[in-house]
């Protein structure tokens, strides 16, 4: 042996080095890194000495955070603030409820004006000179323009103009001129007054009410100033949060009473409520208990009529009062009131088609207020029954069945917003009479089928007893059996159908299902029914843990087979996410709905129009079905099943990888099995071998042609192998920057890649006719031809070469094929000395290459690493010699260059090459300076 | 730049009661220094009385003015003749209106802006300068209200009166269907009122066969002016306040609070030579064509489509609170 490396160094020009011999088994053993028993989930929740060492690194300015520790250490502080920050938070959601406005009603295109608001037409865009003088005509006349004459100006310019009037009336506050401001914002004040386009009001509403908040903050600002300051600017003192009225001083008080009497002698109601409430905070200044203003205003709004007008102030009176640091809501329990019998008056009134619309329509502008009142009513109520009860009462809903029973019908659109807002305990113990409630409370322009809906939420959320329960769903279920129309069947269905499968109520699902198939069969499904069969079906599946028992229900596929579009995918996507997540799929009549489910949502896909998210969702489950079916000992029909999906999803790109994955499986299974099944075997690696090319991306395709060589290396077929190598070699020479559409190449993951390729190699039997290094040669020549190999790349795959060719030199491999009877290139070529030489030709010439590469580049520090990764390549590659340390030498001096003496990855490589060194070696005088 | 003067009282809402000294500067600024012989604060109040139409013949409108009553008129030296410094010159004064024991002219009646009669009470700066310049001079008014002696002392319990507005109750014609129909509105609302509080009350439509399209409640002055024999009478239109807009539900009491305007109200006067009354008049306007063809047309007309309560209202001075 020795001799005959003797003998290989010497032939070996230029470089005379000799491979390393390594023992694989012992070497293991010594790097194996020893295992000791743990008593401590790494993951569970620490113990409480650690906590508390947690909580005082954190004090320590230490901000780490860990997410899966306990969340206790930040709570207390938050409770703290909450308290302050009780009138932010209401502002905050007045701004968010004002976007909800706008956004449920958004602007029409043209608004007509009546003669109120000239403020608006005068000095919009071509009016525009005489802006100034004419609005303090106007105040005192504003009825110049005859009714008849209505101007007609897109929402838009009617909204940048209210805009406008914003900044003018800010402008005038604080260039002193208050009176023009209080002027102007009367003026929009009055604007709410025109009520004749419906759908434009929440809009003018909302900018309104901005103005006149923005006044109301200027006039609370100045009083408190004046309170605060006297009036040569001293300071005198700061107003607590919570002043009486004999702390402000008479000054400010005058000033304010002022306001309220400017405001007061406004002539038309609307405005002069409106102005009102804008600096209502202000009667803090003036009186310890504001509540009783607030009363009289709810009395005053009784005075206008139009609903519209009356029901948003009423909303602006809720907004304002709770600026004030109240807990009475007896206003706004008035203000309901009041809603309720004006509502129940215009409603009643005698109407035809045209006005039944408008109405329709008025209604649904006007449940925006309602809904926002009764939330300040039961906002502060808590949960004290007392405190329901009288609000209940006094809305004319007394507790006991008789006085239920007994009240007149209620509006069904406030009956809707107080069913939301009651606590959970009054419902609960109310179910019946308010079922009857319900029943009884039936007007055409709300649907009474939202109450039904309403109530079956509520009821699932209040865990109610079973009797209850159940007494509730069968009325429900009953009254429900008489709608014809399947919109409000399915909304009110929809809303009890947890309840329903919580509590197993088998017929009463049964009922469900079947009144829907019979009433969505033969018909045209319309967007909003879709919803909620969606919503309905998604319950049904999210309830079942297995979906056979699912599909086992009656007129379940009926249903779904209705359905179409988005919902009908989403629906799909579900069944197939149920399908895959308990585990394999064995049973063939489930495999084959699944197949037609999964045909449905790929028919669905359009690869043209959709973005890449929105289909990559139903393509990964799809791929995770034919992932997740597995037909046991029928392996064959599992390869027909795979056959059928190749045909079936052909343009899924991603599932051909799941394709080949499961062949590739389907065949290591039947090799595990024994020798028979060799030729099931080949018609896998067959399947897989003409799958592939059809994947788009080439790094894909690679990796697939590696993973079948690999089975068909394991399975014996060394041909079959040899020849997917091949391929997928030339995959990589196909492969260019140009060719696929990406243009960033995963280049860490094509590295691993060929260096994978490399390792399979090891076991790959030589084939002499073709050359022993054939596919070294080959790997090669890729390095030194493609352009997209970046330099990092292209080192460490001289590496890999350089560690292939050292491995295959010596006696024993350290790893074979798993049970594959194949020969491995120690046996073949024990002591073949061409063997020997054609390898160490080959990794001389690789070394020239890696050498001269490195030497090319540019010093870097990224470069100084690359070199040292080479040293230690070589030196755990070849035997320490002469040569061997010369070549590191190099590389270690380019390595100091570009990193540093004081490297640490230098220095450990240094220590690795002393440790290699044999002691008898002699020291090369140049390594002396470095080992010094 | 000339000289400016400017009377600057220390109460800047300028609310005084005829006992209490008014306290205030005189602020001059002037570009030069100037010299003057002396410079005087006077104050001068007065009712003005005019008679312009009402129940006034031709010939008293002619004649217009009737001869002012003056209250008081005096003045004093703020300074001696002498010399003022150029730039910001501050003179402070103190003057009472009315002092103890001093035996004024007339009573002191609050300020009352009126058609007719007007009560004003106005302080005036003169510099004078000899014949060469013209004298520098600055008039400032104040108000005033009733001295707290004067007020009543017991705490004024507001007086409320009831009404009942029918078809039978107008002294007017009404439209046919009006009548016809037939209406029903009652309620309530102060006759006696303290100038701090809003007039107050509520009103209820309890029937009303045409729709009503609006409800006002209008603040009347009745300004009396003895010229020679005669008294004549004029009856002006302060303020309407608008408590209902458009036809109302039936039943639902709805409030009346009108807050009375400064300046335009005084306590209710009655003098020898003129007197200062106030009315309050419920207006109830019903939808009608015919009202859409007279928009300007003075609210307290009768009309067909209006019905109407007009009640007197007496004003009275309470203590000012702790105001």
């Amino acid at each position: 042996m020795e001799l005959k490396d003797r003998r290989l160094r010497s032939r070996t020009s230029g470089f005379r080095m000799e491979f390393r011999r390594r023992d694989y088994s012992a070497e293991e053993q010594g790097h194996v890194l020893r295992r000791s028993l743990s008593d401590h989930h790494p993951l569970l929740p620490p113990s409480p000495s650690f906590n508390n060492q947690v909580v005082d690194e954190k004090n320590g300015n230490n901000d780490f955070y860990d997410p899966l520790r306990g969340l206790n250490a930040e709570d207390s502080a938050s409770v703290e603030e909450k308290d302050n920050n009780n009138s932010q938070v209401s502002s905050k959601e007045w701004t968010s409820f004002k976007r909800f406005l706008m956004q449920k009603f958004p602007v029409s295109k043209m608004i007509s004006i009546a003669s109120m608001s000239d403020v608006i037409i005068k000095s919009s865009a071509s009016f525009r000179k005489s802006s100034e003088s004419s609005h303090l005509e106007e105040v005192d006349d504003p009825q110049r323009i005859s009714q008849e004459d209505v101007k007609v100006i897109t929402g838009h310019e009617y909204v940048s103009r209210l805009h406008e009037l914003k900044d003018e009336i800010n402008r005038a506050w604080h260039a002193e001129d208050r009176v023009t401001a209080l002027k102007l914002t009367i003026q929009v004040a009055k604007l709410l007054m025109d009520t004749s386009v419906l759908q434009f009001y929440p809009t003018l509403f909302v900018l309104a009410t901005d103005v006149l908040d923005m006044l109301g903050d200027m006039v609370w600002k100045r009083i408190q100033q004046k309170a605060e300051f006297s009036e040569d600017g001293t300071f005198l003192c700061s107003l607590p949060e919570d002043f009486k009225t004999s702390d402000i001083c008479s000054d400010a008080k005058e000033t304010c009473n002022n306001w309220f009497c400017k405001v007061g002698s406004i002539r038309e109601l609307l405005p002069r409520i409106y102005l009102e409430l804008a600096i209502f905070p202000c009667w803090r200044f003036l009186l310890d208990k504001p509540q009783d203003s607030l009363q009289r205003l709810v009395m005053m709004a009784r005075g206008v009529v139009d609903p519209l007008a009356s029901t948003y102030c009423r909303l602006y009176m809720a907004h304002c009062a709770r600026k004030l640091p109240l807990s009475d809501i007896g206003h706004l329990v008035t203000c309901v009131n009041d809603t309720k019998i004006l509502l129940m008056r215009h409603l009643s009134a005698r109407e035809d088609g045209h006005f039944s619309d408008k109405k329709r329509v008025l209604v649904s502008l006007m449940e925006p207020s309602i809904e926002y009142i009764m939330k300040c009513i039961f906002e502060n109520t808590s949960q004290s029954q007392r405190q329901v009860d009288s609000v209940l009462l006094e809305l004319g809903l007394g507790r006991n069945q008789e006085d239920l029973y007994g009240s007149s019908p209620c509006v069904s659109l406030v009956l809707h917003h107080l069913l939301k807002e009651l606590p959970t305990e009054v419902i609960k113990s109310n179910f019946v009479g308010i079922l009857h409630l319900i029943e009884c409370s039936q007007d055409h322009y709300f649907d009474q089928c939202l109450n039904y809906r309403l109530l079956g939420f509520r009821l699932s959320e209040s865990r109610s007893k079973l009797d209850i329960v159940y007494s509730v769903v069968d009325k429900v279920i009953q009254a429900v059996a008489q709608y014809d129309r399947l919109d409000q069947y399915l909304r009110v269905v929809d809303a009890y159908m947890d309840i329903v499968l919580q509590n197993q109520m088998d017929n009463h699902l049964k009922t469900i299902l079947e009144g829907i198939s019979k009433r969505a069969c033969h018909k045209e499904i319309h967007e909003d029914e879709l919803e909620s069969l969606e919503s309905i079906l998604m319950k049904l599946l999210s309830h079942f843990t297995d979906l056979n028992d699912v599909l086992a229900l009656d007129h379940f596929l009926e249903i779904l087979d209705v359905m179409f579009g988005n919902p009908r995918s989403n629906i799909n996507m579900h069944i197939l996410s149920m399908a895959t997540r308990t585990g394999y799929l064995h049973d063939l009549s489930t495999i084959q709905l699944l197949f037609e489910i999964s045909q449905s949502l790929h028919d669905v896909i359009d690869f043209g129009s959709m973005k890449d998210d929105e289909y990559q969702q139903p393509l990964r489950l799809i791929s995770r079905f034919v992932e997740m079916v597995d037909c046991g000992t029928e392996m064959e029909q599992h390869l027909m099943f795979l056959v059928e999906c190749r045909g079936a999803f052909g343009s899924i790109n991603e599932l051909k990888e799941t394709l080949v994955h499961s062949s590739n499986c389907l065949a290591i299974k039947a090799l595990k099995d024994g020798r028979k099944h060799l030729t099931f075997v080949k018609s896998c690696i067959a399947f897989s071998e003409v799958t592939i090319p059809s994947v788009l991306e080439h790094v894909v395709q690679f990796n697939l042609y590696i993973e079948t060589a690999e089975v068909a290396l394991l399975g014996g077929l060394v041909s079959h192998s040899d020849g997917l190598v091949v391929s997928a070699i030339s995959c990589l020479e196909c492969f260019d920057l140009t060719d696929g559409s990406r243009t960033s190449i995963d280049a860490g993951g094509m590295l691993s890649s060929i260096q994978k390729l490399c390792s399979l190699l090891v076991m790959f039997p030589g084939n002499p006719d073709e050359g022993i290094t054939r596919f070294p040669n080959s790997i090669l020549s890729l390095i030194n031809s493609k352009s997209w190999m970046t330099p990092r790349m292209k080192i460490r795959l001289f590496c890999g070469i350089i560690l292939l060719l050292a491995t295959l030199s010596q006696n024993k491999l350290p790893y074979y094929p798993y049970r594959a009877e194949i020969t491995g290139n120690d046996l073949l070529f024990f002591g073949d000395p061409s063997y020997m030489h054609e390898i160490a030709a080959l990794s001389e010439c690789v070394l020239q290459n890696l050498i001269s590469f490195i030497e090319q580049e540019p010093p870097k520090a990224a470069h100084g690493t690359m070199a040292l990764e080479a040293c230690n390549c070589i030196a755990s590659a070849f035997v320490v010699c002469q040569d061997t340390l010369e070549v590191c030498w190099k590389l270690i001096e380019i390595g100091r260059l570009c990193l540093g003496a004081d490297d640490r990855y230098l220095q450990s490589t240094i220590k690795y090459l002393k440790e290699q060194l044999p002691s008898s070696e002699k020291v090369p005088s140049c390594s002396n300076l470095i080992f010094a | 730049m000339s000289t400016k003067i400017v009377l600057k009282f220390f109460r800047s809402n300028r609310i005084y009661r005829p006992s209490e000294p008014v306290e205030g500067k005189i602020v001059v600024n002037s570009p030069s220094s100037i010299s003057h012989h002396g410079i005087r604060l006077s104050v001068t109040g007065s009712v003005s009385l005019q008679v312009r139409g009402g129940s006034a013949g031709v010939i008293e409108s002619f004649y217009g003015v009737v001869k002012p009553i003056t209250i008081v008129n005096k003045s004093i030296e703020v300074k001696p003749p002498g010399k003022i410094g150029s730039g910001t010159t501050e003179l402070p004064f103190t003057m009472v209106l009315k002092q103890i024991g001093e035996k004024s002219l007339g009573r002191f009646y609050e300020t009352f802006h009126g058609t007719d009669v007007s009560i004003q009470y106005l302080f005036t700066v003169d510099i004078a300068r000899g014949y060469l310049y013209k004298s520098l001079s600055a008039t400032t008014e104040v108000i005033v209200e009733s001295d707290k002696a004067d007020v009543l002392e017991r705490p004024v319990s507001p007086e409320m009166a009831i009404f009942c507005i029918t078809q039978d109750t107008q002294r007017h014609p009404l439209l046919p269907e009006i009548k016809s129909g037939g209406f029903r509105v009652t309620g309530r609302i102060s006759t006696l009122c303290s100038l701090l509080d809003p007039i107050s009350g509520e009103l209820t439509v309890e029937t009303s066969a045409v729709p009503i399209s609006s409800i006002d409640i209008h603040l009347l002055r009745v300004e009396s002016v003895l010229v020679g024999e005669k008294i004549v009478t004029e009856t002006s239109l302060i303020q309407t306040t608008q408590i209902a807009d458009g036809d109302v539900c039936r039943n639902l009491t709805l409030p009346i609070y009108v807050i009375l305007p400064r300046l335009l109200t005084c306590p209710s006067v009655f003098a020898g030579p003129f007197s200062i009354e106030f009315k309050v008049s419920i207006v109830i306007s019903f939808q009608s064509e015919l009202s859409k063809l007279h928009k300007k047309s003075d609210p307290r007309t009768p009309r067909l489509w209006l019905a109407m309560e007009t009640l007197p209202l007496e004003l009275v001075r309470t203590r000012r609170g702790d105001l």
